[in-house]
């Protein structure tokens, strides 16, 4: 599909994922998903978080049509998930990729194609796309786990979708592997294209996503862009006497002062008034020993979010 | 929609080796069972064994091309039905086994689209194989004639065309019963080990006995879909019998009758497979 004719289907919004109140109940009770809000955006590559057994693939399974929620309501591309306008649009890869074993990488695409109507020619430019063009003839019962992924991602991008649905990518690769899908996810998350990944991999999220969301147990628990989740950089300051410290920096700062277990002030501050701080301490008579700036990690958050929330 | 799915499904179904070689075993066996070893037990009757040389003429003549279309229905609804049950069962449950549903299903034609295009695609298949079985059948019974310096004249096209008809709904009802089994409980080997079992067990021998204890038996059984499947290929003349199956006698045969059951069964387990297929979750 080329993009002038997938910007005449584009719907007013820019959001291309909207869920509301998204619950999904199990039979035998189980609460998988509930009342999840979530909202992807035109463009970005979203990462969506969350410990094992968090709600993760049961979300993506319910914007990709393929299990209805019990509650609630989503918006995948502009429609109701899993009709053909939606799927239409959507490129998706759910948990582990599944292919028909007796036939060959490129018969499995050939195969997918015809349910697209869409000329093989567009698998060829797929494979070349994530690089299994030299090894596509061969059956998939007979495929690494890598080379499993990178067939289910082209599978994904057969219809040039607009948004890519992609649920844990790198699970069972080695450190090469996941390094090279890295960069395949952030090469396929350039332009217009809308990804919605999601992982437990902390870091493979920092590294590739926009805006992240935060899942455990059901409940999103956080939602922004990366700086907005971390909680911004923070300014950790020793000085002494403390007493009169930190009666200069809550006078300066209110209740953006924290005092940490070793006796240190955490200053949730952007690092550039670091010297207007240091100034008035010692103009005030304060003794500085120590300034410096720290940037909370995305693990530090997700093990706050989740351990707190699963009363870890 | 739907064609784009038959296109796909038809594209992997006969690119399938289980497929082939269940065809292929279906076609050996019906050459094997059909004619083979009749013509051996025609030429050579076992020893001590009681053989009117009428009896052994009629079962010769039976081997020849006027008798293609009885000889081709011979065994439709169990030992060919089987083999279709088979198909069916693979069609579908294997979608189950590898998952690929959900690859499937995220592509764009959508759940019952989907699903109507491989029943379309194993119906297609179905008529295949009967085609195959009645031109193997006509070839096996022009070389017996020629042998045996017989007439190797075919029954009348329109008798020809009636009988690939009631083998093909035949055929069809054999393999929406193992779709829809597979649908049902998701898998393959549950799907096959019931039909199989139902097919062997309870229509020909379960009902064959309670038929004995009352008609509300004979009732129940007259709207079963191997108990028509009979009726309908007993309407093309006697069958003979068949070592390991018992083939049950229908008395009167009401031919609209049994095809009309044949095709509600059909119908049924076609939508009862859609309505599963379009209410339960992808696994």
């Amino acid at each position: 599909m080329t993009d002038s004719k997938r910007e005449g289907h584009r719907p007013a919004t820019d959001n291309v994922v909207e869920a509301r109140n998204l619950t999904k109940r199990y039979r035998g009770g189980v609460l998988a998903v509930q009342g999840l809000d979530l909202t992807v955006r035109r463009g970005e590559v979203y990462g969506f978080l969350g410990p094992n057994g968090a709600g993760k693939s049961t979300t993506l399974r319910m914007l990709a049509g393929l299990s209805r929620p019990t509650a609630g309501h989503a918006s995948v591309a502009g429609a109701s998930p899993g009709t053909p306008q939606s799927l239409a649009r959507v490129g998706v890869l759910i948990e582990a990729p599944a292919f028909w074993p007796y036939l060959s990488g490129r018969d499995n695409l050939r195969l997918l194609a015809r349910y697209c109507r869409l000329p093989d020619r567009r698998v060829g430019v797929v494979l070349e796309e994530v690089e299994m063009s030299d090894r596509a003839n061969r059956p998939v019962g007979n495929y690494s786990t890598g080379m499993k992924q990178r067939l289910g991602v082209a599978a994904a991008l057969l219809k040039d979708p607009e948004l890519l649905i992609l649920d844990e990518p790198t699970s069972g690769l080695d450190p090469q592997g996941m390094a090279e899908f890295r960069e395949l996810i952030t090469r396929l998350g350039q332009g217009q294209r809308t990804v919605l990944l999601s992982s437990h991999l902390l870091d493979e999220v920092e590294q590739v996503c926009t805006r992240v969301g935060v899942i455990n147990r059901g409940r999103m628990v956080a939602e922004g862009n990366l700086d907005e989740i971390r909680g911004g950089t923070r300014i950790v300051i020793r000085a002494e006497p403390a007493a009169k410290a930190l009666a200069v920096l809550v006078e300066l700062l209110g209740d953006r002062v924290e005092v940490g277990p070793d006796g240190a002030f955490i200053l949730r501050v952007e690092s550039d008034r670091t010297a207007e701080i240091t100034q008035r301490l010692v103009s005030a008579g304060v003794g500085v020993t120590e300034v410096r700036s720290v940037e909370r990690s995305l693990e530090d958050v997700f093990m706050e979010l989740t351990g707190r929330e699963s009363g870890a | 929609m739907t064609i784009a799915a038959f296109r796909g499904e038809w594209f992997k179904l006969v690119r399938r080796p289980a497929i082939w070689i269940t065809a292929g075993l279906l076609v050996a066996l019906v050459v094997v069972v059909g004619y083979l070893i009749t013509y051996l037990v025609a030429t050579h009757p076992p020893q001590g064994a009681h053989q009117a040389g009428a009896d052994i003429a009629a079962l010769r003549a039976g081997l020849y091309p006027a008798a293609l279309v009885r000889k081709s229905l011979d065994n439709a609804s169990t030992l060919d039905g089987i083999f279709a049950l088979i198909v069916g069962v693979l069609a579908q449950g294997s979608e189950y086994s590898w998952q690929t549903l959900k690859t499937a299903n995220t592509q764009l034609p959508g759940r019952i689209a989907l699903l109507i295009g491989r029943m379309l695609a194993v119906s297609v298949l179905m008529l295949l194989l009967v085609l195959s079985i009645f031109a193997l059948d006509g070839l096996v019974a022009y070389l017996l004639a020629l042998a045996d310096g017989a007439s190797a004249a075919l029954p009348p096209a329109s008798e020809i065309l009636k009988g690939i008809g009631a083998d093909w709904l035949i055929f069809e009802v054999m393999a929406m019963l193992g779709f829809g089994l597979a649908t049902l409980f998701r898998q393959s080997a549950m799907a096959i080990g019931l039909g199989l079992a139902y097919s062997l067990l309870v229509e020909n021998l379960l009902f064959g006995l309670l038929e004995s204890l009352g008609t509300a038996f004979k009732q129940i059984h007259d709207l079963l879909p191997i108990a028509n499947a009979n009726h309908l290929q007993q309407s093309f003349g006697q069958v003979s019998s068949v070592v390991g199956f018992t083939v049950v006698s229908s008395g009167e045969i009401d031919v609209a009758r049994a095809v009309l059951v044949l095709v509600a069964w059909t119908a049924v387990l076609a939508v009862g497979s859609a309505a599963l297929t379009r209410f339960r979750d992808i696994t």
